[in-house]
């Protein structure tokens, strides 16, 4: 279980000036769902390319499945399924036809050409819309349509580059549970996003990128005790002197306080009985409250934490 | 106002293709204008004749010297695919070959065979030039048959051939007035093919965009009022109708340095009321909603099949008449006829004109029907449907 | 797989709106257009007809007479006359009835309305009259007693003085042209067919092009299947339109009609591999590479006459090699030939030229488009 599928070892691409991927390391595992989480233009569609010997780089190499990956690969590239960002679909094919096409380009051995796209068509959901033209399905259903030209063939390796955008959430549901599914099945996945939810809920490893590299890199629990915040206190109170605000922000492992709009927000770092100190002050005080409730942190504070608050809106 | 400019903005990615259009046009017909003669003199035609002189003796020599009096001597090589080339494209009307003992025979009297041409079709320049070689070897025959030598013979003969009939040109007066020649008429007769491709290629495409139906929903939406909105879109539609048309009509009056006057005017008032029809069609064919390429299809079909069909590209004349019935149920056709009227093609007579004006308002008349029927069927109380039926009442 | 992809590009290619629309539907519609306008103005203008002419007696003139009687009684009269009142006459004229009319009188003279052949031949008929009285005339002075054998020389021989060396038993109609390369254009819209081939197998122009370059299905195979399944539908659309041209629209070709195919489908291979060509070569979005070619193609036909017949000879005149490369030109002049030579060598010739291009651009086409990665997508 423990054989390496992927290894991106120093790539470095540039477009002109701008460096789109700055010595980027990547090792994937066979049997993982393997996310690459990062904003917009952070270099993850530019990483899938490359891996995929689309694109040209300026330096470092490229394997999977232990052989070095070039155009003319096509051993490797029969293993491989790809569901693109953007959908590609011939608009003049029926569903049926679409996903034979893609099938027949993999596998040539008719009979079972036709199981496995009527298997793919099953597994996401076609069946009323074989003979359906794309143009008359909804975003929905041609976001799974390309999915299902994509992993009609059964392969080793499956690349998702953000297969859920503009999908609703049943749709995006299903998807999810399809790529756990594949993978269960013994697809190694590898799966770009920008949406946290659907990382968290189905990556095994994640790698957060930003700027052409790899800032982070670890499953869901090291990625978040590699960040400060551990707990977030919540409590809600009609009325707070500045001084007991003060009081409550000097607490051992409270690194930041604030009061907003009558709620008391405190970000806590390691240490145990954290709420029950902050009561105790408030006790002290006389001070009556409300609701009071703590979070721990989510994928999402680490994406944020470790890639910076700024708004992100470069191209991707 | 937002409407408007976002029109032009439309507008505006369309007009490099239809000032192409426009250039093209207008350099044609400088072209034709320029090219044209005025006067009312009769002048023969001259062939263009190419002579392989085989015989190569003084007589055959005064041949070749007397045919190009009357006619251009081409020289050609003497490659039969060339010859063929250049009398296919008539370029060459005539390829005349001398054949050797050219001299001997016409002194022995011998008319039969003197000559040969390369022979492609029976036209009226073959059969002209067949004529005049019958004509010229007999007169020559004639005079050695009085006793002359066979120089003198030449000579005499060749100046017997020059008698020139008095030709006269007739000219019916019908009370027009110059200022509109059959010259400039060309220039007003090529002009729906203009009207048609520019008008339908940029109206259309604005209405389609316009109408498109998320941008329709979108626009629904707004605060902007409905009737508002579809009249910014027709004014705009208008204006550029208008602004094509007052192009052409300016231009026109450059060509024909001078301003319009007399019957030039009829001709002015046929184009503005053939623009409005193409305008009219524009609406109605939009009102469709045509994919990019239907719509292209549809007004390079319209533009030259009516060009075709009603004798803008070729003078009516030389349609059949099956065609001419057919082409009655375009508006294209009503125009050129007022336009042959005007330009005394055919005699000019101001009710048939108004005649052919009134044709051309009950096409308008029916396009906005059309339109309003379309719309209602498509999509009642949608934004241009509206429009159309406020524009029909006032 | 070859087969699974061609397959494929065919049924893709069939449902292709654009495809029926530029290859179908528009050279019907302008081929219809161009049978109503060109279909009957070589036998009105060029080819020969007797010309109808009205004669206005002035004078008694026994002799014109004659002559004229004996005209209209031949096989194939020259002029179809009819003896009228001036007013008549003056009337027939300005209708476009007749074509000019003569008064006889002491002189002959000629009144016409337009400056033509047609004019310039009647004023040589009143003209060959006149000479004729005045070389007897002539011969009555000087040499009386020769007189009767100058009128046998003028009168006695009806046969032509000389032969026709028919060249061509194929159609003479020029305006035929146009629909030469009315189908030249077909052939050469074939190029947008081609530009499709590489936006499918480029992964920089499409997104469709990335997923096929990502799977094992070999480039070069698939583009070759690609271009196959695009000169099987091209091969289509040359077959509809020669098939209209020729059966519905009645064009005569000639009497080799069955060559005309061949070269037609050749045409259309060499207006598909065009497009792969520039497809492959520019570095263009679809849209912009779509507008090349088209414009592209439209501008060869334009230089082979298809908006103007005389183009093509004139410039065969100025830059005559330029014939031999331009292949709307080069399928035209197929036709033409097939038309009017009697041998094949000059057909030959320009189907060796059509074939030499087209494997020229669909070898560059693999050179440029066997290009393995992209500098972006």
């Amino acid at each position: 279980m423990e054989n390496t599928v992927v290894r991106i070892k120093d790539l470095v691409k540039r477009y002109g000036d701008l460096i789109a991927l700055d010595h980027f390391e990547l090792e994937i595992k066979d049997g993982e769902i393997f996310g690459l989480l990062g904003p917009n233009g952070s270099g993850k569609t530019t990483t899938i390319n490359c891996l995929l010997s689309l694109l040209s780089f300026d330096k470092g190499d490229i394997e999977i499945f232990g052989k070095k990956m070039t155009p003319v690969s096509y051993d490797i590239k029969k293993e491989i399924g790809v569901i693109m960002q953007n959908v590609a679909v011939f608009d003049e094919l029926t569903v049926y036809e679409n996903i034979d096409y893609f099938c027949g380009l993999y596998i040539s051995d008719k009979a079972k050409r036709r199981q496995y796209v009527e298997e793919a068509i099953k597994f996401v959901g076609l069946e009323d819309f074989r003979k359906f033209y794309p143009k008359k399905l909804s975003g929905g259903l041609l976001r799974r349509l390309n999915i299902a030209c994509g992993i009609a063939h059964k392969p080793k390796l499956i690349i998702l580059d953000e297969p859920t955008v503009a999908v609703d959430p049943q749709s995006r549901n299903r998807i999810l549970e399809g790529i756990q599914e594949l993978n269960r099945n013994g697809a190694t996945v590898i799966y770009t996003s920008h949406y946290m939810e659907e990382v968290e809920q189905i990556c095994t490893r994640i790698a957060i990128m930003d700027k052409g590299r790899k800032v982070a890199e670890g499953t869901k629990d090291e990625l978040k005790r590699m960040i400060k915040n551990t707990e977030t206190i919540t409590i809600e109170i009609l009325e707070l002197p500045g001084k007991v605000l003060g009081e409550v922000a000097g607490l051992p492992h409270i690194y930041d306080a604030d009061y907003v709009d009558g709620r008391l927000v405190l970000s806590c770092s390691g240490g145990k009985h954290n709420l029950t100190r902050v009561l105790d002050v408030l006790h002290k005080h006389e001070l009556g409250f409300g609701r009071v409730y703590t979070e721990l942190p989510t994928l999402n504070d680490v994406f944020l934490e470790i890639t910076g608050k700024a708004l992100r809106d470069k191209e991707d | 106002m937002q409407v408007f400019k976002a029109m032009f903005k439309i507008v505006k990615k369309r007009l490099p293709s239809a000032m192409v259009y426009i250039i093209v046009f207008v350099t044609i017909s400088v072209l034709v204008t320029n090219a044209s003669s005025k006067d009312n003199q009769f002048k023969a035609s001259r062939m263009e004749i190419s002579v392989f002189d085989h015989d190569d003796t003084p007589e055959s020599r005064a041949l070749t010297e007397y045919l190009g009096k009357n006619n251009d001597i081409v020289e050609i090589e003497d490659d039969k695919d060339k010859i063929i080339d250049a009398l296919y494209y008539k370029k060459l009307n005539y390829a005349l070959i001398i054949n050797e003992g050219y001299a001997e025979k016409l002194k022995a009297g011998e008319t039969a065979d003197l000559f040969g041409n390369y022979h492609l079709d029976e036209c009226f320049s073959t059969v002209y030039i067949g004529q005049f070689l019958n004509e010229y070897t007999s007169s020559i025959k004639a005079y050695l048959a009085m006793g002359k030598t066979s120089d003198e013979a030449i000579a005499l003969a060749e100046e017997a051939l020059s008698v020139q009939t008095e030709v006269n040109m007739l000219r019916v007066d019908k009370g027009g007035n110059s200022h509109y020649s059959v010259d400039f008429a060309g220039y007003f007769q090529y002009m729906p093919y203009v009207l048609i491709s520019v008008i339908l290629a940029v109206v259309c495409q604005v209405l389609v965009t316009m109408n498109k139906k998320d941008i329709r929903y979108r626009t629904n939406c707004s605060c902007i009022k409905n009737s508002k909105y579809t009249a910014q879109l027709f004014i705009g539609s208008g204006l550029f109708v208008l602004a094509v048309w007052l192009l052409l009509i300016a231009v026109g009056a450059v060509l024909n340095e001078e301003m319009y006057t007399g019957r030039a005017w009829y001709a002015v008032l046929n184009s503005l009321i053939f623009s409005v029809i193409v305008a009219a069609m524009a609406v109605f064919i939009a009102s469709f909603d045509p994919k990019d390429n239907v719509l292209s299809l549809i007004t390079q079909i319209t533009g030259l099949g009516m060009s075709f069909f009603c004798g803008i590209f070729i003078p009516m004349d030389v349609l059949s008449d099956g065609v001419l019935s057919v082409a009655r149920f375009m508006p294209a056709y009503w125009y050129i006829r007022a336009n042959n009227m005007i330009a005394d093609i055919e005699a000019f007579d101001k009710d048939k004109i108004f005649q052919c004006y009134a044709m051309q308002l009950a096409f308008i008349a029916a396009f906005v029907t059309l339109t309003l029927l379309v719309r209602r069927i498509r999509y009642s109380g949608a934004s241009i449907g509206t429009a159309v039926k406020k524009a029909a009442v006032s | 797989m070859f087969l699974h992809i061609l397959k494929y590009e065919l049924k893709n290619g069939l449902r292709t709106k654009d495809l029926m629309i530029w290859l179908i539907l528009f050279p019907i519609a302008l081929g219809i257009c161009f049978k109503i306008a060109f279909g009957s103005i070589y036998d009105k203008t060029e080819k020969f007809s007797s010309i109808p002419v009205a004669i206005v007696e002035e004078n008694e003139n026994e002799a014109f007479r004659q002559v004229i009687n004996s005209i209209e009684s031949s096989e194939e009269p020259f002029l179809k006359a009819s003896f009228v009142t001036r007013e008549k006459a003056e009337k027939l004229l300005d209708d476009g009835e007749v074509e000019g009319i003569i008064f006889s009188g002491d002189e002959l003279s000629l009144t016409v309305k337009e400056k033509g052949l047609r004019e310039t031949m009647l004023k040589f008929f009143t003209e060959q009259f006149t000479v004729r009285e005045r070389i007897i005339s002539d011969a009555i002075k000087t040499s009386p007693e020769k007189a009767q054998e100058v009128i046998a020389a003028l009168t006695e021989n009806t046969e032509s003085s000389c032969r026709d060396i028919p060249v061509t038993q194929g159609n003479p109609d020029l305006y035929i042209q146009y629909f030469y390369n009315l189908i030249a254009m077909v052939a050469l819209f074939g190029c947008n067919t081609g530009v499709h081939i590489t936006i499918q197998n480029q992964a920089d122009l499409s997104a469709l092009g990335a997923r096929n370059n990502c799977s094992p299905a070999h480039k070069s195979v698939s583009i070759l299947a690609c271009l196959a399944g695009s000169f099987i539908m091209q091969t289509f659309c040359m077959i509809l339109c020669v098939s209209f041209v020729a059966f519905i629209l009645k064009v005569d070709f000639g009497d080799r009609l069955l060559l005309v195919y061949p070269a037609a489908i050749l045409g259309g291979i060499l207006g598909v591999s065009f497009g792969f060509f520039v497809g492959s070569l520019a570095r263009v979005g679809e849209k912009a590479k779509t507008a090349i070619v088209t414009s592209a193609a439209m501008l060869m036909c334009f230089c082979s006459g298809l908006m103007m017949a005389n183009m093509k000879l004139f410039i065969a005149e100025k830059m005559p090699w330029f014939n031999n490369i331009n292949p709307a030109a080069l399928i035209s002049d197929c036709f033409y030939c097939l038309n009017i030579y009697e041998d094949y060598g000059r057909f030959i010739s320009k189907l060796i030229n059509i074939a030499v291009i087209t494997v020229i651009f669909i070898f560059l086409g693999f050179i440029s488009s066997r290009r393995k990665k992209y500098a972006s997508v």
